[in-house]
Order: structure tokens, then sequence, then C-alpha cells
């Protein structure tokens, strides 16, 4: 059964907030899969900066996954460096392993539509005027996903960050696990709290894919990333 | 940003590079000119060249024409006995391919294809003898007017504009003019900035045009100017009658006012530059109040 027909009050609420808040916006179904579909307003303070034209393909498990977007417009070159898929046109507005940052599972369609998806379009807005990328991009690949671990762990080990991605995705953690970090001492007398809190953050199915695609592309993940990351682990 | 900041950035967008799409179409048409009238006259040795203010630097994006004149050598009959010859047979030929008009001294080309017809394409041939062997002054026939021949020389006009060391204010009372409708010859108000800012070139570019304005809201009632070319021969004062003398003086009043009471940006508007400025300066307010989310892609 569809996520519409198993849950038709999530259907017709996110649907109202939707079309009420973006008149421009439209609910369709489509061969049992929910599409958003119309004109998208990037908005500051009442004032319409720009407008695209915008297909969301909302997850067969919405709200758990991630909607599929698409500027169908022709506006955004279908490039890499435009975050723009060159085979379908596929936006990749965000890293679904931080997701929990900024469009957390339970969270209603409006905060995504509100919040990664108009900073997406208005990002892409800036870069259009020659403006570089206002709140920075992740690389293509496994160099982002390790750009965004190292920040977010705060070091550049890949091995400390592939064992942390392995117990994020592992069904259960054990305390006496070692740590992580590498620095001798067992799970429960380290860093347990922060991996606790990160598996109710990530799941473990994005944990998962980027640690599969970590381990794919091995240390080149780290040498073809440029920036210095910080020196040491901070523990939670 | 200061007026003198602002002035240049609005001769800055209403500038035309030679690798503008503007210029390379005048371009493409002045050598589909210069073929067209080679082709028609093979016994003729014209003397083709830029003219006007391509060649005197004085082009604005936003009114432009291309002057091409076309000269031929003192004695030569093979165009036309008289200057009204050339002028007329020059005419035809260039209607092969162009519809003409007639203006002044000069042909106005536009389109006569169905899928340009009428477009005015800002391109004057301005027909001619030499005078004598210098190739230097040159006599123009005149369609209108009491005489009919007019002798001129390109390269004092061209000199006179060129070294006058006041090329911004000329392209800003140019621009002036069209965004008031002001009725007067281009050459006429290009002499008359030149006389008035004789003694005014060190001024800044914002005190010059103040000062510009100031003379012609006061005195212009005695402004006179003359053909540097031809300064006995070619009487201006029927293109600078009392009725535009009028206009002008009027004109430059309503343009200090608005310069007193609403800065300059009330006389030129707001230029590219600025506008561009201000839409980043929004967008860049509007990325701080966003959520900060940094695109990934999942290929790499």
């Amino acid at each position: 059964m569809t996520w519409q027909r198993a849950d038709a009050a999530l259907y017709e609420k996110e649907k109202t907030e939707i079309e009420a808040h973006f008149p421009e916006l439209r609910f369709i179904v489509e061969n049992d899969l929910v599409y958003v579909r119309g004109s998208f307003a990037v908005m500051f303070e009442g004032q319409v900066l720009d407008r695209y034209s915008v297909e969301l393909q909302l997850a067969r498990n919405h709200p758990a996954g991630l909607p599929v977007v698409r500027e169908i417009g022709g506006r955004i070159p279908r490039h890499v460096d435009r975050h723009i898929l060159s085979d379908d046109g596929t936006a990749c507005v965000l890293l679904p392993d931080e997701r929990w940052r900024l469009w957390p599972v339970g969270s209603p369609l409006l905060k995504y539509l509100t919040g990664p998806f108009h900073s997406f379009f208005l990002a892409q807005t800036m870069v259009e005027e020659g403006q570089p990328w206002p709140f920075g991009q992740w690389a293509h690949g496994a160099k982002g996903i390790f750009q965004s671990y190292r920040e977010l762990l705060k070091t550049s080990d890949l091995r400390v960050i592939t064992t942390y991605l392995d117990y994020l995705a592992a069904k259960k953690v054990k305390g006496h696990w070692p740590c992580p970090c590498r620095n001798g001492k067992k799970l429960r007398d380290c860093h347990f709290e922060q991996i606790k809190d990160l598996r109710e953050k990530i799941s473990r199915k994005d944990a998962e894919r980027s640690l599969t695609t970590l381990k794919v592309a091995g240390t080149s993940a780290i040498e073809m990333t440029e920036a210095k990351p910080p020196a040491s682990l901070t523990r939670s | 940003m200061t007026a003198d900041e602002y002035l240049r950035a609005v001769l800055d967008s209403q500038s035309l590079g030679d690798d503008s799409e503007e210029v390379g179409a005048l371009q493409k048409h002045r050598a589909e000119v210069e073929k067209l009238i080679r082709d028609n006259f093979k016994d003729t040795a014209f003397t083709i060249r830029y003219a006007g203010s391509k060649a005197k630097g004085t082009m604005n994006r936003e009114s432009y024409d291309l002057d091409i004149i076309s000269y031929v050598s003192s004695g030569d009959n093979s165009a036309g006995e008289s200057l009204e010859d050339i002028y007329n047979n020059l005419k035809k030929a260039l209607a092969k391919k162009y519809t003409v008009e007639p203006k002044g001294s000069a042909l106005r080309l536009k389109g006569c294809d169905p899928e340009n017809l009428g477009v005015d394409f800002h391109i004057d041939v301005v027909p001619g003898r030499f005078t004598d062997g210098t190739k230097t002054d040159v006599y123009l026939y005149q369609s209108g007017g009491d005489k009919k021949r007019l002798k001129t020389n390109l390269d004092v006009h061209l000199d006179h504009v060129r070294d006058s060391g006041v090329i911004d204010a000329i392209r800003l009372a140019k621009l002036w003019k069209v965004r008031n409708g002001l009725p007067i010859r281009t050459f006429v108000l290009e002499l008359a900035v030149i006389k008035l800012l004789a003694d005014k070139k060190k001024r800044s570019l914002s005190a010059q045009m103040e000062h510009f304005w100031t003379e012609l809201r006061d005195n212009s009632a005695s402004l006179t100017v003359e053909d540097p070319a031809n300064p006995s021969g070619n009487d201006l004062s029927k293109c600078l009658d009392d009725n535009l003398k009028s206009q002008l003086s009027s004109a430059a009043k309503r343009t200090l006012n608005q310069i007193d009471s609403s800065g300059w940006e009330a006389v030129f508007g707001k230029t590219e530059k600025q506008e561009k400025a201000a839409r980043v300066e929004i967008l860049r307010r509007a990325a701080a109040a966003a959520t900060p989310t940094r695109p990934w892609l999942p290929k790499a």
C-alpha cells in the first residue's frame, strides 16, 4: 500500500499545508507516486527573488525517505558543478547523512520546502549571478561524505570515520567495543553517548551507504580533499 | 558611490565594445554596404570609412548610429556628374539591399526583407566628393535647405571631438538628449559641449556636467556654435534656433533641479551595475537568513 493511502490524514495535511503556503505548487498522484509540481518562488521578506519550475517526487516511504527533486524549466544546466545529475536532471539538494540537521524525520514537508529546498534554489540564483555557493558545497561522491564526517567528528582519520560509520550502520552497539576514536578505551568509557546520539540522527541505511562509498573510494577520498581538517577529536 | 563614480558607471553601462553584439552587427552591415557600393561602382575608387560616434569614441549603447562616408576623388565623375547624381546613384545602388531614406546629406539604411522590413539598422551612408587631390576637404550634397552643396572635412570633425578632452561629458550630454527627447542634432550638441567646457577640462565629470547645464539654463539664448571644418560656409544657426534653445534651457533647469532634490540617479537612473549590486545584496541577505544547506552529488 502506498504511503498516501496508508496515511491519508498525513497526505491531506501535507497537501493542504504546501498548497496554502505555495499557491503555485500542486499535489499530483501519478502511478501511485505523489508529485509536487509548479512554480517555486525563492522569497525573502515577502519579495519574490526568483522562480523555478520544479517537481518533487515524494519517496514511496515518505516521510522517511527523501524526495527526488528536479528543476523542470530547463533553467539550470544539467551539470555536476550545479549539483544536477546530467542523466535524469535530479537535483542533489543535500547529503542524506545531514538530513537530521536540515529536515529531521517526522518534520512536515513544508519544512523541507522552506528549508533546504529553498536554500538550494536560492544558491542556484546566486551562482547564476556569479556569486559563490552561499553555504559552501560538499565535494561530489565519497570526497563529500568524507568532508562531511570530518567536520562532524572533527577528525581527518579515515579509519576513525569508517569505524564510526560501522557503528552507526550496526543493528546494535555494545559498550565493550573499542571506541572508534582509537584511544584504546572501551566505547562505554569514551564516545558512547556521541554514538548513541548520532544513531538517533543518522539512519542506518544512510550510514551503510556512506560506509560502502568510502570503502570503495579508499584513501582517495582523503587524498582528493584539499581543505585541512581540524586537528583532534572532541568528546561529546 | 560619489557623483563621479556614478557617472562613470553610467558610461560603463553605455559602452559598446568592439566585441559587443551591437558593434558586431554594425561591422557586418558595414562590410555589406562597402561590397554593395564597390560592386555597383566598379570604375570608382570610393574612399569608404567610419565616421560619426564610432570614429569619435562617443558611442552610447542606448542610441547609436554608424556613419559610413563614401567619397569619390575630385574630378571623378564615374559615380555621377554632380553631387546630387552621386547621392542619387548611391541611393539606387543601396536600395538593391536596403530601404533607403534620404536624411540631409546622408542615406539612412533600413531593412527591406520580409523578416526585417523597416528595421532601422542605425547606419547612415554619407556620399561626397573630395574638393581636391589632398583628399581632406569634401563637398556633400544637401537634400534639404537653401544650399545644395556643403563643404566639410571629416578629419577636422573627428579631431575636434577626439581632442576636445571632454569625450565623457559629450557621451553624457548625448544620453541626456536621448532621455529628454531633445531635437538637437548630435553634431551641434557635441560642438556646444566642447565650447561650453573649453576651459573646464580639468574639472570633475560631475562639475563639468553641472556647468554645462547651468550655461544652457542661464545663457542658452546667446549660445552659438561653429562648424570647425567650415566656420564661415556652414551656417549652423538654423540648427540652434530660439525654440530649440528654449527647450534646452528648460531641460537643463529641470535636470539641475533633479540633481538638487533627488541626486544624480534621478537624471540617468540606476545603472546596471547598481541594479546587479542591489540584487546580489538582497540575495546575500536572503542567504544569511536561510537554512545553510550544502548540496552534494552522489556521483563523483
